[in-house]
């Protein structure tokens, strides 16, 4: 059992990708209860697609630079989760029309551009289904930052979000900013994706937006504990599902959220409503 | 826009001696008609206001002026003295049906978000506001309730959470959007009888119902409305067949007692015995 344990960590970029998995899981668990109180799993999955069109200028404008690549998608996503905003802002249209036509928009744009040079399609695919065992060293540090910067802020405005995904007819009563929280949230999830990209991917990152959270929602009805618990279930899915790749040679992102996936239908399975609800 | 995070108003800025709510020609455009038109009304301090009216009168469209959360297209607002949305000192209890009640907050997490904005920005509740919320749910008869999850309160309950809300916020007016739709008979007398005492704190209530009787017996004035405003006053003065004949059309049914009292009926509600 402890050779298994140990084999792994043998390798460098097992020990660099176990540490990045843990990370993304936490960042990306802890927005990811926001996403899941507020209903919005699909703006996650749109916002993660819409980052394609920002990562192939990139790479045509910067040619494969990891480090750039990361800027780019990064504004992909504010460019995008500010676009819905502004569609949806003067109610003309109901806010999961403009998700609908931004994600496809730009999604049809990033597919377009990857399509006139085939050279670097098979690059790409890397962060369609991501490619954690090619993690610098610089990737992580980034991704620490990053991380460290989302949980600062979700710490600072933690009553000001809890109001706001509760109640927004109290924040604007309140006199809290609500237009503006609301855009720091979306802000907030852009980077968690895009720091998801080289361990998911892409086509994946929605789940640990949303799997880890929704599973700590089962188990607990208290907010700071969701966070918490939500943070576990996506860093141990992380090193589970690494694990997993290793020795069975399965995909790594796919891995860590089948893994996730797993743990979430064991609990719905195991906490079933009569159970925790004895409402009145 | 930063700044009100940073640096919020005091509760309790505004003078004692203005008017609760001072509408102006306020009209209201609301999916593309007049949901409001022309209403001018001022209300007096203290005073507990039955909001009634048929369905589609513009009660919800009135309320979310108030708060803030829609904009008029003409006229003038001013609530204390304040426009909407500048003050902490009106409370919006929400529609039942507009809460998650699955949402992982206690009932003294959602009371304890009535300070928030009093807190600013990196600041957290200290003893002050946590003794305001514990008054507040011991006001309201929910301290032995304080740390369930929302979703296990009966229907009376998680109205009278929010009323605790209010209280915490240190509202000093108070809108409830048919507080009592769908609950029974005694839930219904507990929440009327905590707005009784909440005269004792001088604050206002404007209550949206359906059932006239109740608005009738318990309140102290009356603001009908029908899109337009068709009467404000007593109960004795607002509920005469002319004005509810102006309200409703034929869907009233006003019939005088032989001690002198109104029997009302409204299609649109729950009949009050």
């Amino acid at each position: 059992m402890l050779d298994w344990l140990l084999e792994p960590l043998a390798f460098d970029f097992m020990q660099r990708g176990l540490l990045a998995a843990t990370l993304v899981g936490v960042i990306c668990a802890v927005v990811g209860c926001y996403i899941v109180l507020r209903g919005m799993a699909f703006l996650g999955d749109a916002l993660a697609h819409t980052i394609l069109p920002g990562m192939a200028l990139g790479y045509l404008v910067s040619g494969g630079q990891r480090g750039a690549l990361f800027w780019w998608a990064l504004a992909a996503a504010v460019v995008s989760s500010l676009g819905i905003g502004a569609l949806s802002r003067d109610g003309r249209l109901k806010q999961d029309t403009a998700i609908g036509i931004v994600f496809a928009g730009m999604f049809a744009l990033g597919v377009a551009l990857i399509s006139t040079a085939r050279s670097y399609a098979v690059d790409l695919s890397h962060f369609l289904f991501g490619n954690i065992l090619g993690i610098t060293n610089q990737d992580i540090g980034l991704t620490f930052s990053v991380g460290v910067l989302v949980l600062l802020l979700v710490w600072a405005f933690y009553k000001e979000f809890l109001v706001l995904a509760f109640d927004v007819q109290l924040a604007t009563t309140l006199r809290l900013p609500a237009r503006l929280l609301e855009i720091l949230l979306s802000l907030l999830t852009a980077v968690a994706i895009v720091a998801s990209l080289q361990t998911v991917g892409v086509a994946l990152v929605a789940a640990m937006l949303v799997t880890p959270a929704a599973t700590a929602m089962l188990l607990t009805k208290s907010l700071p504990r969701m966070m918490l618990l939500a943070a576990l279930i996506a860093a141990g899915s992380g090193f589970l599902g690494l694990y997993i790749s290793f020795y069975f040679n399965v995909a790594s992102g796919a891995a860590i959220v089948l893994t996730c996936t797993l743990i979430f239908v064991l609990v719905w399975l195991l906490r079933r409503p009569g159970v925790r609800n004895a409402a009145a | 826009m930063l700044k009100r995070i940073f640096n919020p108003s005091p509760a309790h800025a505004h003078g004692q001696r203005s008017v609760a709510v001072d509408l102006r020609k306020l009209s209201v455009r609301f999916d593309g008609h007049l949901a409001l038109e022309d209403i001018s009304l001022q209300v007096e301090p203290g005073l507990r206001v039955a909001v009634v009216g048929p369905n589609g009168a513009g009660k919800s469209t009135l309320f979310n002026v108030l708060a803030g959360l829609l904009l008029p297209s003409a006229g003038q607002v001013r609530i204390y003295g304040h426009a909407p949305a500048q003050h902490h000192c009106l409370a919006y209890v929400p529609q039942s049906s507009q809460v998650d009640w699955t949402f992982p907050v206690s009932v003294r997490d959602v009371v304890m978000m009535g300070r928030s904005g009093h807190l600013g920005l990196l600041r957290w509740p200290g003893a002050e506001d946590r003794r305001l919320v514990d008054e507040s749910l011991a006001r309201v008869g929910l301290a032995g309730l304080a740390r369930r999850q929302i979703g296990q309160l009966s229907g009376g309950q998680r109205q009278r959470m929010f009323i605790a809300r209010a209280l915490a916020q240190g509202a000093n007016l108070l809108l409830l959007d048919e507080p009592l739709a769908g609950l029974d008979i005694p839930s219904q007398e507990q929440i009327v009888n905590i707005l009784d005492e909440l005269r004792a704190l001088s604050i206002s209530v404007l209550f949206a119902t359906h059932d006239l009787g109740l608005a009738a017996e318990r309140f102290d004035r009356i603001l009908l409305l029908n899109r337009r405003l068709v009467a404000y006053g007593s109960p004795e003065q607002v509920f005469s067949g002319e004005h509810l004949t102006a309200a409703y059309g034929g869907h009233m049914q006003a019939i005088e007692t032989k001690d002198g009292r109104l029997l009302l009926g409204d299609s649109g509600g729950h009949a009050h015995a």
